[in-house]
C-alpha cells in the first residue's frame, strides 16, 4: 500500500500518485514538462536526483507539484535540490519526496523543505498515522524549515512547536 | 570440465541482539561454537541451510548471514579462510590480558 | 574545554533517545538490517567479526578527567575490560550488545559525550592538532572552529546522506600535526598581513583505495566565513559526487575527475549565494567559543629546570622519556607529555579500563586536568610543569603507561585488523607486535631516530599505511594473508603518498623485511641527523628495493 502524507495527516484522492489514473493531472519528467510549459492542462513534475534544479526556473510558474525521487533511501541528493528548489528558486507550491522514503528521514526532509510524502513502507505508515515522529526538535544550523533562533550562538535553531 | 570435489559447508551468522558470531545447529538453533554447527555434506543439505539462513534474516534473529567452507578435522569442523577461523576461535591476539581473565573466570 | 549548555544537554538527551527508538523498532522487526545500518552507523556502531562495536566521539581529541573515568566504567561494565584509542582522535569499544547501546549512550551523555557521526556517510568527528592550545608555534587554538564544526554538522539536514564519509581536520601551525592534507576538507587557520584570522581551505585528500593529497582551493578564507564556504563545498559534493561506485565517491574523486580549477569554480559561485547570508559567524559567537578553550592558569614553575637537570643525569630511563615523550610547551616551565600506547610488544592504540583511570587521576594531580587523544592513537596531557614530570614518570611507569617510544621506530599505528574487522584482509595487530619486539631496545630505537610505521589490514587504510614513512598494507592473496610494503609516506606538512617497493611478504617475512630497510637506512644515511625520511627523499627508493629483492627488483 502506498499512501500521501503531510503534517495534516493522510491524504485521501490525492491525484498526483505516481501510478495515478488515465484522466488525472500528470506528473511529467523534467524534459515533458520543459515542453509542455505552455499547456493550459495543470501539471507536475518529477525530477531524478541527477537533474538540474535551476533548469525548473522558467517553468516554476506553472507546476502544480514538484516531486523529487530518491532512488534509495542512502542516496541524498534530493535533501540538497530541496533546499535549493526552496531557497534559490523562491518555490513555494507542494514539494514532495518519493521513492525510499523511511520514517527517520522524514524529519530530515522535512527541515530541507518537503511538504509531502510518498510512502509505502508499512512501519513507516503506521508511525505516521501514529503522528509519531523520530525527529529532534533543537537544531544546530539553519535550514528550509521555519524554526526559531536557538538558545546560545547564531547557527542554532530550534523547532516551532505546532508550527 | 572436472568438478571440484564438494566442500563440507556450514552456515554461520551474527546474533541480532548482540552481535556475538553464531553458526546453524542440527536442530535449526542457532550455537556459540562452530563445533555444534550442522554440517552441509551435499548440494540439497546446503540449499536447507541457505533457507534457514534467509528465514532468520528475515525474522531478524541474526545478521551478516554466510554460508562458509569447512574441512573437517578431528577437532571438529574448521573454516578454509582465516577470517571465519578468526570468527570461530576469537582474536588472534592476546587482548587485555588481565581483564579478559576475569571475563573468563565469571563466565 | 567546550562544556555543554542547556541546549547541548538537551540535543544529546533528544539523540539519544532517538537511537534508543530506532534500536527497539530493529529488534522488533519493523527496520530491515539494510535500512538500519546507515543509522546505527551515524551513532557510532558498527558490526565486527565477533560483536559489535561501538566508536565513542572525543570531539578534536579534548577530553577531561571525568570523561576518562566514565570511558574506563564503560569499558568494564559493557565491555571487556578495555578500549582502542583510534587515529580518528577516537576511542571504540569492541564488544558491547547492541542492546546495551541506549543505557551506555546515556552514561556518556552524562559526561558530556556521544557517538554521533563517529561512522556513516556523514561529515564525521571534526580532529585537529593534538598540542592544541599548548604548542608554541600556533597562530590559534585551532579547536574553536573544529567545535563550530562540531556543532554545525551535527544532524545536518542536508549533510547526513552524502556520497561517502567526510572528514574534516583542523590545525593552526605550520608543522602539521593534524594531517590536514589527507582529509576531505583540511583547514589551516592562519593571520593575514593585518592579523585577522582565517583559514587556508584545503579539499579532496583522502587514503583509502586511491590516495591523494588535497588541493588548496582557497588561500585566505576569513574566519567569519567558515560554514557558508564549508556548506558550498558540502552542497557541490552532495548533488555531484560519484553514487555508482562506493570506491569512487569520495570528494578527492570528484575533485580528481572535474578537475580543481573547475570544482573551485563550482564551489565559488554556491558561495556566492550562501556567503553573508544566515551562517556567517558573528564576532561575538567566536568569543564565547574561543572563551571555553582558554588555557589553564599556568603559574611560573621555574624551579623545574634545576630539578629536571638533576633527575635526568640521576635516571636514564627518565632522561630518555623525557627526550621522547615531553616536548617544548609555550610556557617554558612546563611540557607536554605524550602517553605511549605502545607498550613494546602490545596492541597499538588499547587501553585497560585501569590505565584510563590512572590518565585521569594523573591529568587532575598534574595536569590541569587536560587530556589529549592523538591520531597517532597515543595520549596526552598538554600542560605538565616540568617540576611535576619525575612523580608523573614514576606513576606512569607503575601503570605500564611510560614507554619512552614517541615518534620512534615501535610508536606504529595499526588499525584493528582481521582479529575484529569484518572489513580487513589481514590481521595488523600481530604485524605491528612482532615488529615492536624486534625494535623494542630503547638503544637501537634511539640510533634509528624518527620513523613512522603504519599498518592497515585493508585497503580502506584506517592505519594510514599510504603516508606511514614505511607503509605496510594487509591484502588476502590466494586465501593467506600477504603485506605490501611502502616508502616515503608522510603526513605532516611536507604530505607525500607511499611508493609500493615491490611483491608482498608473507606474515613470518615482514619484520625480515622492516629490518632490511633500516638497516640499508643506517648504511646510506649522512649521520644520525639525517632521519629516515629525509635519507629516503635523498636517495629514492632504489637502494631498498635492491636490498629488499636483490635482482628481481626490476621484475617486481
Amino acid at each position: 500500500m502506498t499512501v500521501i502524507w503531510t503534517k495534516n495527516g493522510i491524504v485521501d484522492n490525492d491525484p498526483w500518485t505516481a501510478d495515478g489514473a488515465e484522466q488525472g493531472p500528470k506528473l511529467l519528467p523534467l524534459s515533458e514538462a520543459l515542453e509542455h510549459a505552455q499547456d493550459n492542462a495543470p501539471f507536475g513534475v518529477v525530477l531524478q536526483p541527477a537533474d538540474d534544479v535551476a533548469t525548473l526556473a522558467p517553468i516554476l510558474g506553472r507546476v502544480a507539484i514538484i516531486a523529487l525521487t530518491f532512488p534509495a533511501f542512502g542516496d541524498g541528493r534530493g535533501f540538497s535540490q530541496a533546499a535549493l528548489i526552496r531557497q534559490r528558486l523562491g518555490y513555494e507550491g507542494e514539494l514532495r519526496a518519493v521513492g525510499a522514503v523511511l520514517l527517520d528521514q522524514i524529519p530530515l526532509m522535512l527541515r530541507t523543505g518537503f511538504d509531502s510524502f510518498e510512502v509505502s513502507h508499512a512501519p513507516t505508515i503506521e508511525r505516521l498515522k501514529q503522528n509519531r515522529l523520530p525527529g529532534i526538535d533543537l537544531h544546530y544550523q539553519p535550514s528550509v524549515d521555519r524554526t526559531e533562533a536557538g538558545q546560545g550562538y547564531s547557527w542554532r535553531r530550534a523547532a516551532i512547536v505546532n508550527g | 570440465m572436472k568438478t571440484a570435489p564438494f566442500k563440507t559447508r556450514v552456515l554461520t551468522a551474527n546474533r541480532l541482539s548482540d552481535g556475538v558470531s553464531v553458526w546453524l545447529g542440527a536442530s535449526g538453533e542457532w550455537v556459540l561454537s562452530i563445533r555444534d554447527a550442522f554440517l552441509a555434506r551435499h548440494d540439497e543439505a546446503v540449499s536447507a541451510i541457505e533457507a534457514a539462513g534467509a528465514q532468520a534474516l528475515a525474522d531478524n534473529r541474526v545478521v551478516d548471514v554466510n554460508v562458509i567452507e569447512v574441512e573437517e578435522t578431528p577437532t571438529g569442523p574448521r573454516p578454509y579462510r582465516l577470517r571465519e577461523r578468526i570468527r570461530a576461535e576469537g582474536p588472534s591476539i592476546d587482548y587485555a590480558p588481565v581483564a579478559s581473565a576475569r571475563v573468563s573466570q565469571a563466565a | 574545554m567546550y562544556r555543554y549548555d542547556e541546549f547541548d544537554h538537551a540535543f544529546v538527551a533528544q539523540r539519544v533517545s532517538q537511537f534508543s527508538d530506532q534500536v527497539a523498532r530493529r529488534l522488533k522487526g519493523e527496520i530491515s538490517e539494510d535500512a538500519f545500518k546507515p543509522l546505527r552507523l551515524m551513532n557510532g556502531v558498527y558490526l565486527q567479526l565477533h560483536a559489535y562495536m561501538l566508536r565513542v566521539a572525543v570531539p578534536y581529541g579534548t577530553l577531561n578527567s571525568r570523561q576518562m573515568h566514565k570511558l574506563a566504567h564503560i569499558a568494564r561494565t559493557y565491555d571487556r575490560g578495555y578500549g582502542h584509542f583510534t587515529t580518528r582522535q577516537n576511542i571504540q569499544y569492541n564488544w558491547p550488545a547492541l542492546k546495551d547501546m541506549p543505557a551506555i549512550l546515556e552514561e556518556l551523555a552524562e559526561v558530556e559525550m556521544h557517538a554521533i557521526q563517529t561512522s556513516g556517510n556523514c561529515i564525521r568527528n571534526v580532529t585537529a592538532d593534538h598540542f592544541a592550545g599548548a604548542a608554541a608555534d600556533e597562530v590559534a587554538d585551532p579547536r574553536p572552529y573544529a567545535e563550530i564544526l562540531r556543532q554545525w554538522s551535527s544532524v545536518h539536514p542536508e549533510f547526513s546522506f552524502l556520497p561517502r564519509k567526510f572528514k574534516i581536520a583542523v590545525t593552526a601551525s605550520e608543522r602539521d600535526r593534524a594531517a590536514i592534507q589527507v582529509h576531505d576538507i583540511g583547514l589551516q587557520l592562519k593571520k593575514d598581513g593585518e592579523g585577522r584570522l582565517g583559514f587556508a581551505v584545503w579539499i579532496g585528500g583522502g587514503q583509502g583505495r586511491t590516495p591523494i593529497l588535497a588541493k588548496k582551493v582557497n588561500d585566505f578564507l576569513p574566519e567569519a566565513d567558515l560554514l557558508s564556504y564549508v556548506t558550498a563545498i558540502m552542497r557541490v559534493y552532495n548533488l555531484h559526487g560519484r553514487r555508482d561506485n562506493k570506491y569512487k565517491a569520495r570528494i578527492k574523486i570528484l575533485v580528481h575527475e572535474t578537475g580543481v580549477e573547475k570544482l573551485s569554480a563550482e564551489i565559488e559561485a554556491e558561495w556566492m549565494h550562501l556567503k553573508d547570508g544566515e551562517l556567517t559567524l558573528p564576532e561575538a559567537d567566536i568569543a564565547a567559543i574561543n572563551a571555553y578553550f582558554a588555557p589553564p592558569a599556568l603559574g611560573a614553575r621555574a624551579e623545574g629546570w634545576g630539578e629536571l637537570a638533576a633527575w635526568k643525569k640521576s635516571d636514564p630511563d627518565f632522561a630518555s622519556w623525557v627526550g621522547r615523550n615531553v616536548a617544548p610547551h609555550r610556557h617554558p616551565d612546563y611540557g607536554m607529555v605524550t602517553i605511549s600506547l605502545k607498550p613494546i610488544g602490545g596492541i597499538p592504540g588499547d587501553a585497560s579500563a585501569d590505565q584510563m583511570d590512572a590518565v585521569a587521576r594523573l591529568a587532575v594531580e598534574f595536569g590541569h586536568d587536560e587530556i589529549r587523544v592523538t591520531h597517532e592513537q597515543n595520549l596526552v596531557l598538554p600542560h605538565v610543569a616540568l617540576a611535576d614530570l619525575e612523580p608523573l614518570y614514576r606513576a606512569l611507569v607503575a601503570e605500564g603507561l611510560a614507554t619512552a617510544n614517541a615518534g620512534l621506530i615501535t610508536d606504529i599505528i595499526a588499525c584493528p585488523g582481521l582479529d575484529y574487522c569484518a572489513l580487513a584482509n589481514a590481521r595488523s595487530i600481530p604485524v605491528a607486535q612482532e615488529i615492536s619486539k624486534r625494535f623494542g631496545d630503547a638503544a637501537r630505537q634511539a640510533e634509528i631516530g624518527d620513523l613512522k610505521i603504519k599498518i592497515s589490514g585493508c585497503i580502506n587504510a584506517c592505519g594510514h599505511h599510504h603516508v606511514g614513512h614505511i607503509g605496510i598494507l594487509g591484502v588476502e592473496k590466494k586465501g593467506a594473508e600477504l603485506y605490501q610494503i611502502s616508502l616515503g609516506g608522510s603526513g605532516d606538512e611536507n604530505a607525500s603518498i607511499g611508493q609500493i617497493t615491490g611483491r608482498g611478504f608473507e606474515p613470518d617475512q615482514v619484520t625480515d623485511a622492516i629490518e632490511t630497510i633500516v638497516d640499508t637506512y643506517l648504511a646510506l644515511r649522512t649521520g644520525a641527523e639525517e632521519t629516515f625520511i629525509a635519507c629516503y627523499r635523498r636517495i629514492g627508493a632504489d637502494p631498498f628495493k635492491a636490498a629488499l629483492y636483490g635482482g628481481e627488483a626490476q621484475a617486481a
